[in-house]
């Protein structure tokens, strides 16, 4: 073989051995790996508007928590909340009435009936998990991946958004008399109720 | 002769009941293999685990992937072939390093996830995680707050291999996309890294001078997002966010350069991942395939109640 050829065949298999070691995806395709078959959506809508209604008996009246908290607080964490995750950040599923002391451009402060303790209702910033996670009722391993656990907090959350909070806004004002139930995230290494939010899965205004 | 080959065999079991004796009383040898030792992250997180198998009676070495899934291959190989009983890992690569869990399974050899996941839930014993999408759901909000719902930002993105990486940004994007007049002008990758965070910010900032805010998907890139404003002149006018708890961040928001970060906590992901490999060795099978670890938003409000990596 003379020594072109063999050149050329080198170069043959460098060009090979780079064209399949190196490739360009754009980020957008990146963005859509992990997202599977599951219909977090139609199961987002299920839990909100069929599961919840049916677990109010579990959820613990917000005066009981907040007096719970203040007289044995590891035992109220231990009692009463959830977590998938390791951690000090729980969620607990509350219910309880309070009337409206002011609206606010990103919550609704009310006092509570019983202890007359002040509490915030979210009504802008409603993220996160607290509402997926708070019952205890949906486990980590009952899904393939944590993308479909995600999508499942994304869904209540826009559900809410726009089920739960436009006729309540539209309504509500100072002195108003409210029955909720909703979750709340709690830090047990930083306890701070007053500097918490209630994502609220259900609002009626009794007057 | 008989007498002679009744010694020799009464010997030859004497010895090899010694032998075995001496092996079982070896402690099992645990491997820790790391995407890369060229972050003060990865490195408490290796270090953080070798000190529990340690504490737990477990002779244990770490491997550095370099972020190189080729070179992981490698250690995967070495690990099973020179007797290693557990592999507390690190992936470097969600999909590609599925093939190396894969293989120590094949192998008998348990694999324990931290903090970075692979995309498959049969390989590994069990994966603790960091819950990056809820923590950076968490600095979304802040984000949203502290730019008052409205400016020009730039998301810094990690290695895109890696589901770290997207999970923070869609995290992050699942709160702020919510507000219309917050406009992102640039998202590139700078790879974790704070060289190329650096770089990457002062190209950035020369099409974009105006920019407000910078997401940064880790802190090291945070670091370099701040090092690019400060000689553009640009620090303290427009926000840096971080994901992490790196020493270097955690200080930098207590003297007010850099606005927030996720906290991790690589040291409960560690010990976790060890104390399930000890659980493993004694006979527990029944691990959770996937187990999230919070992530704890730090502001310039709570700051003193954290170190670098976690809590006081």
């Amino acid at each position: 073989m003379n020594k072109t050829l063999k050149c050329i065949l080198w170069m043959v298999v460098l060009v090979f051995i780079g064209y399949k070691s190196i490739y360009f995806k754009k980020l957008h395709s990146m963005k859509a790996v992990n997202t599977g078959n599951f219909n977090a959506a139609a199961y987002a809508s299920n839990y909100l508007n069929i599961t919840l209604p049916g677990l109010m008996g579990k959820a613990i009246p917000v005066d009981r928590l907040l007096a719970d908290l203040q007289s044995a607080p590891q035992k109220t964490f231990d009692t009463y909340s959830n977590a998938l995750d390791i951690g000090t950040i729980r969620f607990f599923w509350v219910k309880g009435r309070g009337r409206v002391v002011s609206v606010n451009e990103e919550n609704v402060t009310l006092q509570t009936d019983s202890m007359h303790a002040i509490i915030n209702i979210a009504t802008e910033y409603v993220f996160g998990n607290a509402v997926r996670d708070a019952t205890g009722l949906i486990h980590i391993n009952d899904f393939g991946s944590t993308a479909d656990l995600n999508n499942i907090s994304a869904e209540i959350n826009k559900l809410i958004r726009r089920q739960v909070l436009p006729p309540f806004k539209a309504k509500a004002k100072k002195g108003d008399e409210i029955e909720f139930s909703g979750a709340v995230e709690l830090n047990s290494a930083h306890l701070d109720v007053a500097g918490s939010e209630f994502i609220p899965v259900s609002l009626k205004i009794m007057r | 002769m008989r007498k002679l080959s009744v010694w020799l065999l009464l010997i030859v079991m004497i010895v090899g009941c010694k032998n075995q004796a001496n092996n079982t009383s070896q402690p099992k040898k645990v491997a820790i293999i790391v995407s890369t030792l060229n972050n003060p992250w990865f490195v408490f997180l290796a270090q953080t685990a070798a000190a529990k198998a340690k504490e737990l009676g477990y002779d244990s070495r770490i491997f550095d992937s370099q972020n190189n899934t080729a070179l992981e291959t490698d250690h995967f190989e070495n690990a099973i072939a020179t007797g290693y009983k557990a592999i507390l890992f690190n992936p470097t690569d969600a999909n590609g390093s599925i093939v190396n869990v894969n293989k120590a399974k094949a192998a008998g050899v348990p694999v324990f996830c931290m903090d970075r996941e692979v995309n498959s839930t049969d390989g590994a014993t069990s994966q603790i995680l960091s819950d990056s999408y809820s923590g950076s759901a968490d600095v979304g909000k802040y984000f949203v707050q502290t730019m008052h719902k409205t400016g020009k930002y730039v998301e810094l993105l990690g290695l895109v291999s890696d589901n770290n990486t997207w999970n923070r940004s869609k995290g992050f994007h699942s709160v702020v996309d919510f507000y219309p007049a917050l406009k992102m002008v640039a998202q590139q990758s700078a790879e974790f890294d704070q060289n190329k965070a650096m770089e990457v910010t002062e190209s950035i900032l020369q099409a974009h001078p105006d920019i407000n805010g910078i997401f940064c998907g880790n802190d090291a890139m945070a670091l370099g997002a701040y090092q690019a404003l400060v000689a553009a002149g640009k620090a303290g006018k427009v926000k840096v966010f971080g994901f992490d708890g790196a020493a270097d961040v955690v200080q930098s928001i207590r003297d007010g350069k850099i606005t927030a970060t996720g906290m991790q906590f690589p040291k409960i992901m560690a010990q976790t991942a060890a104390i399930y490999a000890d659980e493993y060795f004694k006979g527990k099978r029944d691990f959770p395939r996937k187990i999230p670890v919070s992530v704890e938003l730090v502001t310039a409000h709570n700051v003193n109640d954290y170190i670098a990596f976690g809590k006081k």
